[in-house]
């Protein structure tokens, strides 16, 4: 216990991880669904980055710029579309947006 | 030396700036005087009576301008590494990057022809 | 890999911060906790020697995406949304043990791979030099395809230039 070793970090990692679907899952705000995905993201970072320093191998921190990429473009179209429907709809509650129910 | 010990000028810079923050606002509560209410309360002191609430909804030409802010945040951070390894990275990497700016470039021109630009 | 009070502090920080995010009510605290988890990440990223990811958590996540969010928060009006319709009770507790098994398998699946001891801390030189060199010799593709990724997220913006011109229509 007296040493950190890269248990710890999956450990850490596992939790925010879980977190963020758990938010995903209870919340029902899809602003708040977003953050949860943007918490996700950032554990998925965390493990990438331990690991780079577990193995003394840069590989995995240049993913992380890949994650960072994808995680400010999914925010920017995800949050159009939240605006979007808002203006249609009037919410941002995922239950209102059943339009596309068979 | 190793990496952490880098870090202790940064440290004890951020320490400074922690106390002075604290520091200044306790003083002048303790030695100035106070003497609330009346029109010092209000948000202008000038005598413009404040409207509404602070929290009111904004006009969406805004988040036009934060989207594009986080694009060319994104732009920057791999605009920032290879500034600093341009000279050994050569010919070959100015042209990846080349060919990345163009297409972002060409993105930005056409986000301009379609007038999302216009602060009406 | 930094000291455990170091990690203990940070990560009971981060895991508060997320819970925080979580549960509270006003969508604009939400946003503010999770300022404060993606700062301890960069804590935590600075601890692991990646100094430049670091500054870059810090600038994209805690200064440019929660920046949007907040200006959507603000732009709807969202702040302070009615409590939702939910299943109830039920549809909480199914949940939370869903995300508990869920770490569980994570950590138990993860752990399989953190075999050995860690590298010493000279074995990795994270300068922002050494990462761009990576990046553009055995990185350039990704990369290029990241502009693509980045043009996919300008289009975002012609939606609400093509709406407004309906609304101005109609």
């Amino acid at each position: 216990m007296d040493e950190v070793t890269i248990g710890w970090y999956i450990a850490l990692a596992a939790i925010l991880f879980s977190m963020g679907a758990l938010g995903v899952l209870v919340r029902r705000n899809a602003l708040i669904i977003f953050m949860s995905i943007e918490l996700m993201l950032n554990a998925g970072n965390l493990l990438f980055v331990a690991f780079a320093r577990h193995l003394g191998d840069l590989d995995g921190q240049i993913w992380v710029f890949f994650t960072m990429t994808v995680a400010a473009a999914e925010v920017a179209v995800g949050l159009a579309l939240a605006v979007s429907i808002f203006r249609n709809r009037d919410s941002v509650n995922i239950d209102d947006m059943n339009m596309m129910k068979g | 030396m190793t990496i952490a010990q880098l870090y202790i000028p940064v440290a004890v810079l951020f320490g400074i700036s922690i106390f002075f923050a604290l520091l200044l606002p306790i003083l002048s509560k303790i030695l100035g005087p106070n003497r609330p209410g009346g029109r010092k309360g209000e948000a202008y002191e000038s005598g413009i009576v404040a409207v509404g609430n602070a929290q009111k909804r904004l006009p969406v030409k805004f988040y036009r301008i934060a989207i594009l802010f986080i694009l060319f945040d994104i732009d920057i951070i791999f605009l920032f590494p290879y500034a600093i390894a341009m000279k050994k990275l050569g010919l070959f990497g100015l042209w990846s990057m080349l060919i990345f700016v163009v297409i972002f470039v060409l993105g930005d021109i056409w986000v301009w022809k379609r007038g999302v630009l216009e602060w009406e | 890999m930094g000291h455990p009070i170091v990690f203990l502090i940070l990560a009971t920080v981060a895991v508060f911060a997320a819970i925080g995010m979580l549960t509270s009510r006003n969508a604009v605290h939400s946003a503010l906790y999770l300022v404060l988890n993606f700062c301890t990440v960069a804590v935590f990223y600075l601890v692991l020697n990646a100094p430049f990811i670091s500054m870059v958590q810090i600038t994209v996540y805690a200064g440019a995406i929660v920046v949007l969010f907040l200006f959507v928060i603000m732009l709807l009006g969202a702040d302070q949304l009615p409590k939702a319709s939910s299943n109830g009770g039920l549809q909480y507790i199914l949940a939370i043990f869903a995300t508990a098994g869920l770490a569980t398998a994570l950590i138990l699946q993860l752990s399989g791979f953190g075999d050995g001891t860690a590298k010493p801390e000279s074995a990795l030189d994270a300068s922002p030099e050494a990462i761009g060199t990576l990046l553009f010799q055995d990185y350039v593709f990704p990369f290029e395809i990241t502009s693509l990724i980045l043009l996919v997220a300008m289009m975002s913006l012609i939606v609400f230039k093509a709406q407004k011109r309906k609304k101005q229509d109609g």
